[in-house]
């Protein structure tokens, strides 16, 4: 998996001394411009070839090198990557079946946004991907993470049975459906990080309390949930895929309910796009999407005094359409100041946690100069706001992590919007 | 009716257009082609197929040649040329090379273009040093015979190059004009060789591709998605000979790296220079040229025929660089302006 190094390149004859002069100029730091151009003595298509003949690669043949992916992909804001790029490296001959770049893309949708022909990396970065998962050239954090979720239904690898842990202890009653024994409004997906991660599972507590006060009629699936698949197929694991959406779609069918309310994008575009095809066909709505048709019910009458900036999730903005409700529900919260980051709405910034980044971070921080994290991070501060509001589970411990990384942790806290309206309701379990 | 006659200069697809309409519209109509045969350069150059409709050219200049031979209002004279004028509008006399005089009313010149000769100004091509570096009209013929092969030993080719802008767009050559339809005739070539020859692999090297209109989505977007020709921005520099084959130096201007790549065949996109004929009308008619020697055209009158001297009118890539459509276009509307103008005696 490691780059090509250039044979003209001996990196331990390679001296950097500093303020080096020769005949009186200061050429520190020129070395590194000395070096001949490699040059291009054939174009070996085969590469393209093998990508376009893909189910799904085709549109990569497509590129026609106007070069708009670049500037709004995110990855190329810390490295040098994107579709454009990709093209012309596959065209020179690069295996990108076994090339670093194969794991950069998250899927964010940013690029297919702009592109005038519509290559679309959604599909290309999952085609190729699966072969090289079928050839065993995965990424070993990110086989461990399929592996776990294959075992034990959630990539954390944690006991599928204690997946409803998190309930105990709570003020209000989290029901689990099973135990219900009889139709529900509302059946809601909770996912695996809103289910065991530390921070996911402040902001489960938080949205157990605003729903329970809105007298919701809703109830969980505890131990019979498993992972939505959603990530695990644009990581390349369509295999695994199909297989949780197997399992997802016997466990909802055996239950009655009217809405399946998905706290994680992930899954709710899962549900939207995926699970149809496959016989699962629900009325699933995005937890901000609930609660911003229920403002008025909601009693936000505690004033927060906080400046607010908010993240976009890709798969709640770009791939589903999905800007208004979470800043509905920000600009309800009374006293708070609302700050748009520069790159917002359409043009958000991923966080890196799509397309299996989330388990990729190893892999990142060797082909990146920052954490996609990071660099939003820098972001949300340069507004000025304190509080980073976000409606993703992955986003959580991401801009948590980045905070601190990134020596801001007195600048910015990361918050999902469940915990801010929770604060704003006046419910004891807040944050 | 109309009065007077109109004589038309050249038989290629603008010519027999111009002759064709005004014959319908009730004139008569002289004409004139210097060589044995019409149809113009698509047929004294064997194109394959016509850019942009994939028509054969042979069917589409036949039924072109067809209408203005059975018309009963066209008088044709093959093997003739003008080698001399006098009087004016409306009342022109042309002399013929048999010596012969004609009188018209009106005057369409649809004298046409020709290749740019790549040996001509400089040699960094190698045309006639290589026998595998070709032309777009030599790669015409090979695919309209269905046998595009290296002309040094008949073998099919595994890898070709287009080169773009050969002869255009160049200060030291003196064509600085983009020559309009090379892009999209490099790109018809492409496909066609990816048909004929499935294993070669096709690449074209240019500055910008000019694939205006439905050029776009009808020859390059196919040409690039369904036909897999590779586009590499940066035109080659030189091409030189290495064992038995040849390689292609320049910049890969996208990968920002130097390039030295083998081809087998190299297909030089020569641009547009006006051909001898549209010169000498232009010298015999009195009509002014542009620095280049195609038949000026006065850009604010939004006159698309018009010249210098009333009366007489250009169509086609006389003009300057011109596709089938435009050729076709303007010869229209000099038809038309040729009729009111010999009916009314209005001077255009």
């Amino acid at each position: 998996m490691s780059r090509e190094v250039s044979p003209k390149v001996d990196p331990t004859a390679v001296l950097e001394i500093e303020h080096l002069t020769l005949e009186g100029m200061d050429i520190s730091g020129h070395w590194n411009r000395m070096f001949d151009q490699r040059v291009i003595t054939d174009y070996d298509i085969s590469q393209l070839d093998r990508v376009t003949d893909l189910d799904g690669g085709e549109s990569m043949g497509w590129c026609y090198q106007c070069a708009q992916c670049i500037a709004v992909c995110p990855v190329d804001h810390v490295g040098s990557y994107g579709p454009r790029k990709l093209y012309r490296k596959l065209q020179v001959g690069v295996d990108l079946f076994t090339d670093p770049d194969l794991w950069l893309c998250t899927t964010c949708a940013n690029c297919l946004r702009v592109c005038p022909k519509e290559v679309d990396m959604l599909q290309i970065a999952p085609a190729i991907r699966k072969e090289a998962v079928l050839a065993g050239n995965v990424p070993a954090e990110l086989q461990d993470v399929f592996e776990k979720t294959a075992r034990y239904g959630n990539p954390l690898g944690k006991n599928a049975k204690r997946r409803a842990a998190w309930t105990r202890d709570l003020d209000v009653e989290v029901p689990v459906i099973s135990e219900v024994g009889r139709k529900v409004d509302v059946l809601w997906w909770v996912s695996d990080y809103p289910s065991y991660h530390p921070r996911g599972i402040d902001a489960s507590k938080a949205l157990a309390s605003v729903l329970a006060h809105l007298g919701v009629d809703f109830a969980i699936l505890g131990a019979e949930e498993r992972h939505d698949g959603d990530s695990m197929l644009r990581a390349g694991e369509s295999g695994l895929f199909e297989m949780l959406a197997e399992q997802n779609i016997e466990t909802l069918g055996k239950y009655e309910f009217d809405v399946l309310l998905t706290t994680d994008p992930h899954a709710y575009n899962a549900f939207l796009h995926e699970y149809p095809a496959r016989g699962g066909e629900y009325n699933v709505v995005h937890y901000t999407q609930y609660l911003a048709e229920r403002i008025e019910e909601m009693g936000l009458d505690q004033s927060i005094d906080l400046n607010i900036t908010f993240h976009d999730p890709c798969y709640l903005g770009r791939h589903n359409g999905e800007y208004e409700a979470p800043r509905r529900l920000i600009e309800a919260q009374p006293g708070a100041e609302f700050t748009e980051m520069w790159r917002s709405w359409e043009n958000g910034s991923c966080c890196g946690g799509g397309g299996g980044g989330m388990w990729l971070d190893g892999h990142a921080a060797e082909n990146q100069s920052m954490r996609l994290s990071e660099k939003r991070v820098l972001e949300a501060v340069e507004t000025g706001a304190d509080t980073l509001c976000v409606v993703c589970p992955y986003e959580v411990s991401r801009f948590e992590d980045a905070v601190k990384s990134t020596n801001n942790d007195d600048a910015l806290q990361v918050l999902d919007i469940a915990e801010l309206l929770a604060q704003a309701m006046g419910l004891a379990s807040a944050g | 009716m109309p009065e007077g006659r109109i004589a038309v200069i050249g038989a290629g697809p603008a010519g027999l257009e111009a002759a064709r309409l005004a014959a319908d519209l009730g004139a008569q109509v002289t004409l004139i082609e210097k060589n044995d045969s019409m149809g113009g350069m698509p047929i004294q150059a064997n194109y394959a197929a016509l850019t942009h409709g994939f028509r054969s050219a042979e069917e589409a200049m036949g039924e072109m040649i067809s209408a203005v031979a059975e018309h009963p209002n066209v008088d044709i004279l093959t093997g003739t040329t003008v080698t001399a004028m006098s009087g004016s509008a409306p009342e022109f006399s042309l002399t013929l090379s048999g010596g012969e005089s004609l009188d018209a009313g009106s005057i369409i010149v649809a004298t046409g273009f020709r290749h740019f000769d790549p040996g001509r100004e400089t040699q960094q091509y190698g045309y006639y040093e290589f026998p595998d570096v070709i032309t777009l009209a030599d790669a015409e013929s090979m695919l309209k015979e269905k046998n595009f092969v290296r002309p040094s030993n008949g073998e099919p080719p595994e890898r070709v190059a287009f080169i773009q802008c050969v002869g255009s767009r160049d200060r030291q050559i003196g064509n600085e004009f983009c020559s309009k339809v090379c892009c999209g005739i490099s790109s018809k070539q492409a496909i066609e060789i990816r048909e004929q020859v499935p294993d070669a692999r096709v690449f074209i090297f240019y500055i910008d591709m000019r694939m205006y209109g439905y050029w776009e989505n009808e020859i390059y977007w196919p040409a690039q998605e369904k036909h897999k020709v590779n586009y590499v921005k940066g035109i080659v520099t030189e091409i030189l000979q290495k064992g038995d084959k040849l390689v292609v130096r320049g910049e890969d201007t996208t990968m920002g790296r130097p390039m030295e790549v083998a081809m087998d065949i190299v297909v030089l996109a020569v641009g547009m220079e006006p051909s001898q004929g549209t010169r000498d009308m232009a010298g015999i008619l009195g009509l002014g040229t542009n620095k280049y020697g195609f038949i000026e055209q006065d850009h604010n009158s939004l006159d698309t025929v018009a010249t210098s001297v009333p009366g007489v009118f250009a169509v086609g890539a006389a003009r300057g660089p011109a596709d089938l459509d435009d050729s076709i276009a303007t010869a229209g509307a000099a038809a038309a302006k040729a009729v009111a103008f010999v009916s009314a005696g209005v001077l255009a």
